[in-house]
């Protein structure tokens, strides 16, 4: 059974803080969505939302055609993956897996073969009849997912699952949580502050700030064009560099920077004559080109070894940038250089009032 | 239930029980103390008025006072030496501050009665050792209530104290090292700022505990060396004059609250951490 | 801490460890001494004044209605404090300040100012018998080991487990019994258990509600000493020694006996 989950203006509030405004999220049938964020963005208390452990203030939420809104937390059918895992300290390996079917009065016999048959599934066989306690960290995350898969559940949410493992073992799980996800066709909801991890494992992406989603799109898209920026300094962007169009010619345009140095650039919906954007660059889109040339003038500050490439400070008229030079050509400290912007790497943005 | 009620749902039958049977009869208390007919102070100057009330007040307060000084050396020296012990020493040591602790308050005086009886162990071993010739009296003494007070209270002070030296980082301790401090300056300068607040907190349990305690001064004491807790007793349950005992309950309960107060508040403005 | 510790600092400890345990050892020798009065070392060895306790009515008596007041307050207690302790760790947020501190409040008021409130307002003043007067007493003076004890266990519990629970189809309430309870058993005993000792030990409160009739162990043995100075005060203290062990042993083994340095 694979069913949307649709969250319609929805809004949240601790005491008298607003902590997630008017937020709309459609996740389509067998998608999954990450919602992306620092702490405090509201990405998880809009899983808790969903979940039923938090009521709204505002807005409605439906899974498929049933309205969630003011339906109790036990009886809205989720499978919850917690950032602790939250397994039963008191129950084994097996009970614990068993523990939402018992709740659906699957009968004894029935539930410890289902329960045996997920924790197979997992490459668990072996610990069914160990405690929580006796797991490690991966295995535990491993009865957390069994856990929560048995009961066949329309969603599936996980909050921050991989936060608590090392680094290795985070790459091998959330291939595992995608390969169970994608094979069930589940449709769920996957929040963490972890780009990477975000963007590996999700269909579409949700970078949240402050209660709100600021751009909701598929990782490939995030990545490249990012719609403000906000966004594009999570991505990565660096260098933001406020311009404004002093001429137009043909496909490009020329920009004028604070203190007065000028760049040519592709012409973009942004960049409008008489406006003010901003060129927003990773440090790999800013090509060192020593001595003046056609790119932002700049001085070259401190450097850093990167091991695929030395990174700069580098002063320019509008303030300091991070640039990468490639590690055949060393430069030193104080070289007067031009900052050549590399269409892929760089991306034009409008300025936010 | 709705979410907001919750907890105020679950927690009514215990803040009932408290405000209702705590709170009312010991505010009656209160009540009946500042409500004298001839003015509300009218209780109180008879009772800082009396040559035998004060004597009363300022012996307990002496006792308590001592009992607490002598604790916080005791206890402090004590605490050190058991969070420095090997772990199996540690937990033995510990098991033998909790035995005391845990055994009733009427048992433990009841072992000074026959240690420090005129036929006590202690006179019998003075006589036999040939220190004294006439056996000495020291029980209803000042003296006798302050020992087994201080053998009341010297465990909590061990158990309040082990707690808290254990929870100074040892990183702390090496880092002073690190930084040329002696073992005497480390002492002086990180371990004993850090444990103030232990300190301060055993020193409340331990005052408020003997300035209104019962049994030992009874035992030990007896009628010479009425305290207060054994001076409301003999008020209420002998002369019953309840005005009279509400008076002294009403003090008791303002010297131990001040204190309490008080305490915490140095406590607050001496932590370390909290700055 | 490594530091080598001063060997005077040792030799002092050694001291207070004997001062501390040593009255209890002269406890036990006279308990067993075969003279009509108290003496130590024990003159001749009897279990007499043992069986003496038992034939003692008062005794008897008094020890029965101690343990069942120490369970029945300490049960009330245990009752309505185990929900306002989960009230307390579960609804940090919500929950204000004071109210943790009204269930510190029979700490702080003194024991024996309880005793004689509680005489004068429920037992005088409401009429209400002696044995109720004491339970509700009794209840009061555990009920901060109780919520203590108890908070302590739902501090370390990671209320995501009852969520998991939830979440897999439990009610709120089916949630508490069958995630949040087993998981908190240890404090639950350890709790009971130090307020049933403390109970069980309180002289300040029952002094002023016993009456002719009903009366406690330890306000018996009071009365007791006051009359007479023979070996069955020290066989009593014994016997309450012995329920020390236990009680000791008990906390050992759920929350462990550092719990009590904390």
């Amino acid at each position: 059974m694979t069913v949307s989950l649709t969250l319609d203006n929805v809004s949240a509030h601790y005491g008298s803080t607003k902590v997630l405004e008017d937020l709309s999220l459609h996740v389509g049938e067998g998608e999954l969505v990450s919602l992306l964020g620092s702490s405090g963005c509201g990405k998880t208390t809009t899983l808790r939302l969903v979940a039923g452990f938090l009521q709204p203030t505002a807005g409605t939420i439906r899974l498929g055609e049933r309205d969630l809104t003011r339906l109790p937390a036990h009886a809205r059918n989720i499978g919850l993956v917690f950032q602790t895992y939250a397994l039963f300290p008191h129950l084994s390996v097996r009970d614990n897996v068993a523990f939402g079917l018992k709740q659906r009065g699957v009968g004894r016999r029935e539930r410890i073969r289902r329960a045996d048959d997920m924790i197979a599934r997992v490459g668990l066989e072996a610990l069914a009849d160990r405690h929580p306690a006796n797991l490690s960290g991966g295995q535990r995350q491993r009865v957390a997912l069994a856990r929560a898969l048995v009961i066949e559940p329309p969603l599936l949410m996980f909050d921050e699952p991989l936060s608590n493992l090392d680094a290795k073992l985070r790459v091998d799980m959330r291939v595992e949580i995608r390969r169970l996800q994608q094979a069930n066709g589940t449709t769920a909801v996957y929040v963490t502050h972890d780009q990477e991890e975000a963007f590996s494992i999700s269909d579409r992406v949700a970078i949240m700030n402050a209660g709100r989603i600021m751009q909701l799109d598929t990782p490939e898209v995030l990545y490249s064009k990012p719609a403000n920026a906000f966004v594009a300094d999570f991505v990565g962007f660096e260098n933001m560099l406020k311009m404004r169009v002093v001429a137009e010619a043909g496909d490009a345009v020329r920009a004028e920077m604070e203190g007065g140095a000028t760049i040519d650039l592709p012409k973009d919906r942004f960049a409008v004559p008489g406006r003010d954007f901003l060129l927003a660059a990773r440090p790999e889109g800013l090509l060192v080109v020593e001595g003046a040339g056609a790119g932002i003038p700049a001085r070259l500050g401190l450097r850093t070894y990167l091991g695929r490439a030395y990174q700069y400070q580098c002063d320019t008229p509008g303030g300091t940038v991070t640039a990468n030079g490639p590690l055949s050509m060393p430069m030193e400290q104080g070289t007067p250089v031009s900052l050549v912007p590399q269409p892929d790497q760089c991306c034009l943005l409008p300025v936010e009032a | 239930m709705p979410r907001k009620l919750r907890p105020w749902l679950l927690s009514a039958p215990a803040l009932l029980l408290v405000l209702l049977f705590l709170g009312l009869p010991v505010l009656s208390t209160l009540a009946t103390a500042f409500g004298d007919p001839k003015g509300p102070l009218a209780q109180y100057a008879t009772f800082f008025n009396s040559r035998f009330r004060m004597t009363v007040l300022w012996r307990t307060m002496e006792v308590a006072l001592i009992t607490t000084a002598v604790s916080v050396v005791v206890g402090f020296i004590t605490a050190w030496v058991v969070a420095q012990a090997p772990a199996r020493m540690k937990s033995l040591l510990i098991i033998a501050a909790v035995f005391p602790l845990l055994t009733g308050v009427v048992v433990r005086s009841f072992a000074w009665l026959v240690i420090l009886g005129k036929n006590g162990i202690l006179n019998d071993f003075l006589l036999w050792i040939g220190v004294i010739s006439e056996p000495l009296t020291m029980l209803y003494t000042k003296g006798s209530v302050i020992v087994a007070m201080i053998y009341l209270f010297v465990p909590l002070m061990i158990l309040t104290l082990v707690g808290v030296l254990e929870g100074i980082p040892q990183d702390l301790t090496d880092a002073a090292a690190s930084l040329g401090a002696t073992p005497a300056a480390t002492f002086r300068q990180v371990i004993l700022p850090m444990a103030v607040p232990g300190l301060i907190v055993g020193s409340v349990l331990v005052f408020t505990g003997s300035f209104t305690s019962y049994a030992t001064p009874q035992l030990l004491g007896g009628e010479r060396q009425m305290m207060m807790g054994t001076f409301l007793y003999q008020r209420a349950m002998v002369t019953f004059d309840w005005v009279g005992a509400s008076t002294i309950a009403a003090v008791m309960v303002v010297v131990t609250l001040t204190t309490v107060a008080v305490m915490s508040g140095l406590a607050r403005k001496l932590n370390p951490v909290a700055g | 801490m490594q530091t080598r510790t001063h060997p005077l600092l040792v030799a002092f400890s050694v001291l207070v460890f004997f001062f501390l345990l040593s009255p209890l050892v002269i406890i036990v020798g006279s308990a067993l001494s075969d003279t009509s009065y108290l003496t130590f070392p024990p003159q001749g060895l009897t279990l007499h004044w043992f069986q003496n306790i038992f034939e003692i009515s008062a005794f008897r008596r008094t020890m029965i209605t101690s343990f069942t007041l120490a369970v029945g307050g300490t049960a009330l207690s245990m009752l309505i404090g185990i929900p306002a302790a989960y009230a307390l760790a579960r609804y940090r947020v919500e929950v204000p300040r004071f109210m943790g501190n009204v269930f510190v409040l029979p700490i702080l008021i003194p024991e024996i100012v309880l005793g004689f409130s509680l005489m004068k307002s429920l037992a005088t003043g409401m009429g209400l018998p002696i044995t109720l007067s004491l339970l509700v007493g009794h209840a009061l003076l555990v009920l901060p080991y109780c919520v203590r004890v108890v908070g302590a266990s739902l501090n370390n519990f990671d209320f995501s487990i009852e969520e998991a629970a939830v979440s897999l189809g439990c009610t709120r309430t089916k949630a508490f019994f069958v995630a949040v309870l087993p998981n908190i058993q240890a404090g639950i005993i350890a709790g009971f258990i130090l307020a049933f000792i403390t109970s069980l030990n309180d002289v300040s409160v029952s002094i002023f509600l016993t009456g002719p009739g009903v009366s406690t162990l330890p306000i018996q043995l009071l009365a007791h000493m006051e009359q007479f100075f023979d070996p069955t005060i020290a066989s009593v203290s014994v016997l309450l020694m012995f329920v020390t062990v236990a009680v000791m042993a008990i906390v050992e083994r759920t929350l462990g006996l550092t719990f009590l340095t904390k």
